[in-house]
């Protein structure tokens, strides 16, 4: 049943890499919905699934991994059941785009700014020259940047400039939802204001869904009306910004931790906390809650089985037997 | 910021082969000086033949030893050795190869240089249409094997590089003439064309029936190695962030293969086409000896089997400097190519 | 670093190496080729093959270009093979100081083709007089040659039939023939074949064989007690000989084949471990010590970069004659180029590591810095390079000797294909005589080239399949 403000709804989604190593259980069991105009943030430790999950969302997962099952539904149909043509064609881009990190090398070094924006915006939609350069100044100023950036080749961009280029080109073709990956992390605390703020910006001038990754704590607490916690694939914690942020007494034990860890300017702390332990191997995941060996609360069920998403209160999800006792 | 590149990489070029000109002027000046007193011998005996032969024999003695003096005088042979190893080198340098000792051009002369120029085209007509062909073979090939990489055709084609990794050329052109040419009759064993050559678009044909079995000889072995590059130039590439980028915008595959990937990959597999061309400069030379393909290279055999040392020296001298010379060619196209060095850094 | 760290990235390396099968392949072939080194003396039928190459004496008894024993399997006309007889039946008879020996070598001879010559070696003290004859299977017999030795200081005999008893052969043979109808000239038959064929009509021109069991019989008459005959042997020159044929100047290629396979090893190993050696030090000096030294350095990479590498072997070589070692010398001094550029650049990345400044805060002189830390991460790829470089000097050197340049004291397959090309070895379809040398040559290159071509695999994971 398609609710009426929601723009997508992602169901049991399971990713899976082939490697000759083993099974890497990438994404497992991911369900979620994303409502018109919110921030949805989505954060975890590196190597936690996000990536993958969103590209997931835009079947461009890469050998040698595989979606094994679930679907993404964009106004009612399931987009992961279209063939790769019509995915390329219809979708993306058109309806879901991505902010890369910047700073990432994500513009190919031997084609101009102007070439492969062009490229993009032609490939989706039928324009002339002239109207398709107008548009991409357009945005290009939208984003702060002046037209010759047209000419310049990626190289001689700095971080900020190419984020900027790579926000533009995302919002172009005025897709419905952005998804958003990291798109501070690697830039300076005043570039990263000025970005974050562009992004603010033109959420509400473009009334944007937008999906906003990060393992930025902080700024995810600046930007998300609701968030999502990740960890080993699964998703742990889902609740609004205050749930998360604020003093729920309903917590997960890893996303508390999270929040702990985060230093406070205004705190004296003599020694920072942290999560003792490593992530999980993906291959070799631990039996029970996958967050079990590293979790100070653990009761005798956490060893055994994992846990289900239980809404603790409204918009509030969390996955953990702790909780349910309770 | 690309003139400037350029620039630099000419001068250095020309710096490297002065220098290298000077070296090799004193490695064999010995050997060399040797040669060039052989041959004033030779002249002055000549001389003293065409003369008169009423002179007395102290005349004569007189004379041989005036001419003597007076042609090492011009040669330089009576002045100190740094000063003959530059003006040596200073001959070269103008293209003043000397006189070969036995062989002649088939003009009839016996100018090296004349030799040699005679000889250059036809080395370059055999190895530029093999590598064309081995590039094109390769690319073809190589992109084949990174789209399925670690497939069936990308294992059994590395095998097959490997195979010939250790096999010269010129052994397999040995092969191939003994089968083709001698047992089979089908091709003919060698040579630039047919005695007499024929005329008008015959020549081109009988040519080209000629290069047949030495071009390919070469593309046999070489286009193993130019697409086992090629797929590894493209694989690298298709691994980087930007292509995936490119996909996730929706730009279809065949513009990101094409497109993308390829016009990244320019600059190193022009690089590399360009560095085996160089590298088989060595295995050539005997590749033409074996098809008696007169070129540069089949000429350092004959000059080494009737031990005419000019030509030999003033072979090696052009060798080297189109050897430089495709060095720095290739770095200006790289440069060209490769925006980021075409345009330069941050502005 | 440590030796236990040293072990342990050994270890590590190779558990992944091990993986990679056509790199065990690699090694297995190598380990083939050592053992062949080891082993020369006992799989050659002749095993100072190298020492002798050019001593024709050696090889004498050999036939002239024959192909090998093995193409009998492959056709229907049955050549017959080069073999040596060493046994003999021996009779005496004493005659007061008089001493008549008889020495019967029983050859089977069940070919469709007949040998090209049968030499019979003995020992000689004093001077005894040998009588030569054979009995064929179809009871005749026929005296091949009498030879009396009146010279005291002949120690060593060696009759050939084929050369020595041509008269006896052609007289044999005429009785047969029909004068009319075919005039033969003496000088232009064979007389082995005539030897072996059947006593009819036709003998001398167009000779079918006679198979059976023939007795080269020796006759020896010792006139004094001073006089002795000992060692006889017999030597069959087949038309087909040994594993791998003769080539135009009687050697069994065989025994040079093997012969060579040290000289490939040593050339190709110590060229590739010499040149990568010195290349790899240059560039990591070069990276670390950065400024106008390296600038420096790298000019004068330059200027070695810029040789083409051949034309200036060649020219060295046919100017200065070198041998094998000085050989090595040369080429180390060209090749070392090739791994400098990549080492430089990881050298200019490992020195921006925290750990080298930390070292060089501590006091540690550069050359600690550069052996202990930085060279040993380059250890993979300086083996990877060396394995790669082993076929192109093998290649270089053979390449030289095909010119004729190369060093003539000893046996290298570069060489053998240079008297293959020079002996009409091409244009006469002496196919046994081209392919071998050039086989081994691909074949070790790609011995090398399996083994370079994993190690390469492991350090860039980046090009990995799966």
């Amino acid at each position: 049943m398609v609710e009426n403000n929601l723009v997508m709804r992602v169901n049991n989604l399971k990713i899976q890499f082939f490697t000759s190593k083993g099974v890497v259980y990438a994404v497992d069991d991911v369900s979620f919905s994303l409502k018109k105009g919110e921030t949805l943030g989505l954060v975890g430790e590196s190597g936690c699934g996000k990536t993958t999950a969103v590209l997931g969302l835009m079947k461009n997962i890469p050998k040698p991994g595989k979606i094994i099952s679930g679907s993404v539904e964009i106004d009612g149909k399931n987009i992961l059941s279209l063939s790769e043509t019509e995915m390329r064609e219809k979708i993306r881009w058109t309806k879901i785009s991505m902010v890369f990190q910047g700073a990432m090398n994500c513009l190919t070094p031997v084609y101009t700014i102007g070439k492969q924006m062009m490229e993009t915006l032609q490939e989706h939609k039928e324009m002339t020259y002239l109207e398709a350069r107008k548009k991409i100044i357009n945005y290009l100023h939208l984003v702060g940047l002046s037209e010759d950036v047209i000419r310049r080749y990626p190289h001689e961009l700095s971080g900020g400039m190419k984020q900027r280029v790579v926000i533009a080109t995302a919002l172009f073709l005025e897709p419905k939802i952005v998804i958003c990956d990291e798109p501070t992390t690697a830039l300076d605390v005043v570039v990263q204001a000025q970005i974050i703020n562009l992004l603010k910006e033109l959420k509400k001038k473009l009334s944007l869904s937008v999906i906003f990754i990060t393992h930025d704590l902080a700024t995810e607490a600046e930007v998300a009306d609701r968030l999502m916690v990740m960890y080993a694939g699964k998703l742990v914690e889902i609740g609004l910004n205050q749930h998360i942020y604020g003093n729920s007494k309903f917590y997960h034990p890893y996303t508390r931790k999270l929040i702990q860890a985060t230093p406070r300017l205004h705190e004296k702390v003599s020694e920072l906390s942290f999560i003792p332990g490593i992530p999980p191997d993906l291959i070799n995941l631990p039996a029970g809650c996958r967050f079990h060996p590293r979790c100070s609360e653990i009761i005798e069920r956490c060893k055994k089985e994992e846990p289900p998403l239980i809404e603790v209160e409204k918009e509030h999800w969390i996955a953990c037997w702790r909780i349910v006792n309770e | 910021m690309y003139w400037r590149y350029c620039l630099k990489r000419i001068i250095y070029g020309l710096v490297t082969f002065v220098i290298l000109i000077f070296i090799f002027s004193a490695l064999f000046n010995t050997t060399m000086e040797k040669t060039l007193r052989a041959q004033i011998e030779e002249e002055i005996r000549a001389e003293t033949l065409k003369m008169d032969t009423r002179m007395s024999p102290e005349e004569i003695t007189h004379f041989i030893a005036e001419r003597r003096a007076f042609k090492q005088h011009l040669y330089h042979l009576d002045k100190p050795l740094w000063h003959r190893i530059v003006w040596r080198a200073i001959n070269v340098l103008s293209l003043n190869f000397g006189k070969a000792t036995i062989m002649k051009s088939s003009a009839g002369e016996s100018d090296v240089w004349g030799i040699i120029a005679e000889c250059l085209p036809r080395t370059i007509l055999l190895f530029t249409t093999a590598i064309c062909i081995n590039i094109i073979l390769g690319l073809w090939l190589g992109l084949k094997k990174a789209q399925k990489a670690g497939g069936l055709m990308d294992k059994t084609t590395s095998i097959g590089t490997m195979l010939v990794y250790g096999m010269p050329s010129w052994w397999l052109g040995m092969l191939v003439i003994m089968f083709f040419a001698y047992k089979l009759r089908l091709f003919p064993s060698g040579s630039l064309h047919s005695i007499p050559p024929p005329s008008g678009f015959a020549y081109y044909i009988d040519l080209l029936y000629h290069m047949t079995l030495p071009v390919l000889t070469l593309v046999a072995i070489g286009f193993w190695g130019s697409s086992y590059l090629i797929r590894n130039i493209v694989l690298s590439i298709l691994q980087e962030d930007y292509i995936m980028a490119t996909r996730t915008r929706g730009i279809p595959e065949r513009k990101v293969l094409y497109g993308h990937a390829m016009r990244t990959a320019a600059p190193p597999i022009v690089t590399m086409a360009l560095l085996s061309l160089l590298a088989s400069v060595g295995g050539n030379i005997i590749f033409e000896g074996i098809f008696s393909w007169p070129g540069l290279g089949n000429l350092y055999w004959i000059s080494i089997e009737q031990n005419d040392i000019p030509v030999l020296m003033g072979n090696l001298f052009v060798t080297t400097a189109l050897y430089l010379a495709g060095l720095v060619i290739l770095d200006l196209i790289y440069g060209f190519l490769d925006p980021r060095i075409k345009v330069g850094g941050r502005q | 670093m440590r030796w236990d760290d040293i072990k342990e990235g050994f270890r590590n390396f190779w558990q992944e190496f091990k993986s990679i099968k056509f790199g065990l392949f690699g090694l297995f072939l190598l380990f083939i080729f050592v053992i062949a080194v080891f082993i020369n003396a006992y799989i050659v039928p002749f095993p100072e093959a190298s020492k002798r190459w050019r001593d024709i004496t050696y090889w004498e008894d050999n036939p002239v270009s024959a192909p090998p024993m093995w193409i009998n399997y492959f056709s229907s006309m049955k050549r017959a093979p080069s073999s040596i007889i060493s046994e003999y039946s021996l009779s005496e008879e004493k005659k007061g100081n008089l001493t008549l020996k008889k020495v019967v070598f029983e050859y089977k001879y069940l070919y469709d083709y007949p040998p090209i010559d049968i030499i019979f070696h003995c020992q000689i003290e004093g001077s005894p007089v040998i009588i030569l004859s054979i009995e064929r299977p179809d009871g005749k017999v026929v005296t091949l040659t009498k030879r009396a030795i009146s010279k005291i200081d002949i120690r060593t005999l060696r009759i050939s039939i084929g050369n020595d008893a041509r008269a006896e052969s052609y007289n044999f043979g005429i009785k047969f023939e029909n004068p009319q109808q075919n005039r033969i000239e003496r000088e232009l038959i064979k007389p082995i074949q005539i030897l072996f064929a059947e006593a009819k009509e036709g003998i001398l021109v167009n000779p079918s064989f006679l198979k059976g069991t023939y007795k080269i019989i020796a006759d020896i008459i010792l006139p004094g007690l001073k006089d002795q005959v000992t060692d006889p042997s017999l030597f069959i020159s087949g038309s087909v000989s040994g594993w791998l044929g003769t080539d135009s100047a009687k050697r069994d290629i065989w025994s040079g084949i093997i012969a060579g396979v040290k000289w490939a090893l040593l050339i190709g190993l110590l060229t590739a471990f010499t040149s990568v050696s010195i290349g790899v030090i240059f560039g990591v000096v070069s990276a670390y010590l950065g400024g106008w030294q390296d600038s420096l350095m790298q000019r004068i990479f330059e200027i070695f970069v810029g040789v083409p590498l051949l034309p200036v072997l060649i020219v060295m070589s046919a100017i200065f004659r070198p041998n094998i070692w000085t050989m090595i010398i040369m080429m180390s001094c060209f090749f070392w180029v090739g791994p400098v550029k990549t080492v430089r650049s990881i050298g200019l990345q490992i020195k921006e590591e925290t750990y080298i400044e930390a070292a060089k805060a501590f006091g540690a002189s550069s050359s600690r810095i550069i052996f202990k830390h930085m060279i040993p991460l380059l250890i993979p790829y300086s083996f990877a390079s060396m394995a790669l470089y082993v076929p192109s000097a093998i290649i270089y050197e053979a390449s030289i000797s095909l010119l004729g340049l190369g060093d003539a004291t000893i046996v290298t397959w570069g060489q053998i294909l240079h008297d293959a090309l020079r002996g009409g070895a091409v244009i006469n379809g002496l196919w046994w005589w081209v392919i071998p040398p050039g086989l081994l040559i691909a074949l070790m290159g790609m011995t090398f080239a399996f083994i370079g071509f994993a190690m390469d695999k492991i350090l860039h994971p980046k090009l990995r399949t799966r």
